[in-house]
């Protein structure tokens, strides 16, 4: 664990090059560049606000705020953990030709939706304006899940970045998980949804902890339990230390398998 | 000898690669051979037992057939592999310049791809910023540094590729017969940097298969072959060796080879 700190440190300036490398072919040829970013979470709010209130008539009020909050997030973790899956076998060229640690793929991954997702709170921020939805205090404790999700994603980044080297299938059954992982999470419903004898369910979902938290703060203008902070990070940095474990100790072999 | 560690020292190296007839790609593949309960492979060394020690100041060739053994030694040397068995020892920093392009990126531009690629060199950014004009002026393509390098031609990708790994300035660099692809003045600007780099006491790894170049510019000559060198030193000879096994009944015109 050490080790992934101090070896992040010290290819700082190449993680940031590589995450602004994605970020820039992520971007390149669209007209509006760097502004999708912005754009993306008003789109979809919209889009969303039309389905969800006017067609399917959720009973939520600022069903879109509701949604955002814990939608972004979740955009983040499945965008890094798609492109990171894909950062290993992806750089094939420059592993077999440089030596280079192999971590600052998947960090770098990380680090570009990170990028993404800090942009996205800037929209999210006008639509609680626009929709005159209360600015809850509770938007200065974001810091506190979003350094969870940070780890939590790291995790399961190392895990399947390293999992695609050996197994190609890693990256295509990585997208049927993300899907299931995304009707079986909280986002698009809230767990009072559920009668109370089947939430327990629910609570064996590492991730709801730390989505719950950006809920609770944005929407409800409300803080987590200190039982559900300390299981968002105990979640994250056990997610952290398999993925990282088997990151690293597959990580000189990558070179024979991309 | 004013350093008593040699830059490069390889004792008993052995690189070994499993080849799978088919290596199961993809999990219907490891199940189907899981239940049929055999896995068609064999052992196969690229390099075996190969020791070695190169003196700072030294410019080697590396010579010997497609297959034998060279980039294997040269990935080894340039940290890209860690060998199966044996020890590497290399002091002091290193350019690998191994095959096209030392990984640039597509999408980026020449220039992007300068400070990229020194980044992953593991020099810093305002190292990199400081040595930018340089590298453009000896890469000397002209507005293409401004281009995407998917849009280079080889020989532009090459010129970019080594000035980069030259005005880095590395106390070692290790060049794979990419020096080919160049038209011939950037070949003699290259050789002619390469003369500097070894009086100014760098060491230098070549694999080549032009004999003319080992010839002209090696102070010392590696042929190998299956994995094992064969011959280590006198460039001449090492030349006269490689054409005796490599080019047994042919006789001696093949001399032009990459020119």
């Amino acid at each position: 664990m050490y080790e992934l700190v101090r070896e992040t440190f010290r290819y700082r300036e190449l993680i940031w090059a590589l995450a602004m490398k994605e970020l820039k072919i992520r971007y390149k040829r669209s007209v509006l560049g760097f502004l999708w970013a912005l754009l993306n979470p008003m789109l979809l709010m919209l889009v969303l606000s039309i389905v969800f209130s006017t067609i399917m008539k959720i009973n939520i009020p600022h069903y879109a705020i509701f949604l955002l909050s814990v939608l972004l997030p979740w955009t983040f973790f499945s965008q890094s953990l798609s492109y990171a899956v894909e950062s290993i076998v992806g750089n094939a060229d420059l592993i077999k030709k440089v030596r280079v640690a192999k971590l600052v793929f998947p960090v770098a991954a990380v680090i570009s939706n990170m990028i993404n997702l800090l942009l996205s709170i800037i929209p999210l921020a006008l639509i609680v304006v626009l929709m005159r939805h209360p600015f809850h205090w509770t938007w200065i404790y974001l810091p506190v899940p979003l350094l969870a999700l940070t780890i939590f994603t790291l995790g399961a980044t190392f895990f399947f970045a390293a999992a695609n080297v050996y197994y190609r299938d890693v990256a295509h059954i990585l997208q049927i998980v993300l899907q299931a992982w995304f009707y079986i999470t909280p986002i698009i419903y809230s767990l009072d949804f559920f009668p109370e004898k089947y939430r327990w369910i629910f609570k064996l979902n590492p991730i709801q902890f730390v989505l719950n938290g950006f809920r609770l703060s944005v929407y409800y203008g409300m803080l987590p339990t200190l039982q559900s902070i300390a299981a968002s990070f105990i979640c994250a940095f056990a997610a952290l230390y398999i993925g990282f474990s088997i990151f690293r100790r597959h990580q000189n072999d990558f070179v024979f398998y991309v | 000898m004013e350093s008593v560690t040699p830059p490069i020292r390889l004792e008993g190296v052995t690189q070994r690669y499993r080849v799978i007839s088919e290596r199961p790609d993809t999990l219907r593949e490891l199940f189907s051979k899981f239940f049929r309960h055999k896995t068609t492979f064999h052992d196969f060394d690229a390099l075996k037992n190969v020791s070695l020690t190169v003196p700072k100041g030294e410019m080697v060739g590396i010579i010997g057939r497609n297959g034998s053994g060279k980039s294997t030694l040269l990935k080894i040397i340039a940290g890209v592999y860690r060998p199966t068995a044996g020890r590497v020892q290399v002091t002091g920093s290193i350019a690998p310049l191994i095959e096209l392009g030392a990984g640039f990126h597509h999408e980026l531009t020449g220039r992007e791809n300068i400070l990229l690629n020194g980044l992953l060199l593991g020099y810093s950014k305002r190292e990199m910023l400081d040595r930018q004009q340089a590298i453009i002026d000896f890469a000397d393509i002209g507005d293409f540094i401004d281009a995407p390098v998917k849009q280079y031609s080889s020989g532009m990708y090459t010129r970019l590729a080594f000035a980069v790994a030259t005005e880095v300035d590395p106390d070692i660099l290790v060049v794979d017969e990419i020096l080919a692809v160049g038209d011939l003045p950037f070949q003699e600007k290259c050789f002619d940097k390469l003369k500097r780099f070894r009086a100014a006491g760098k060491t230098i790894l070549l694999v080549t298969h032009s004999m003319d170049q080992v010839l002209k510019f090696c102070d010392r000559a590696i042929f190998i072959e299956k994995g094992q060198v064969l011959f280590d030193g006198d460039p001449e000879q090492a030349v006269h060796f490689y054409r005796d096994r490599v080019l047994p009944s042919e006789p001696v015109l093949v001399e032009m080879s990459s020119h």
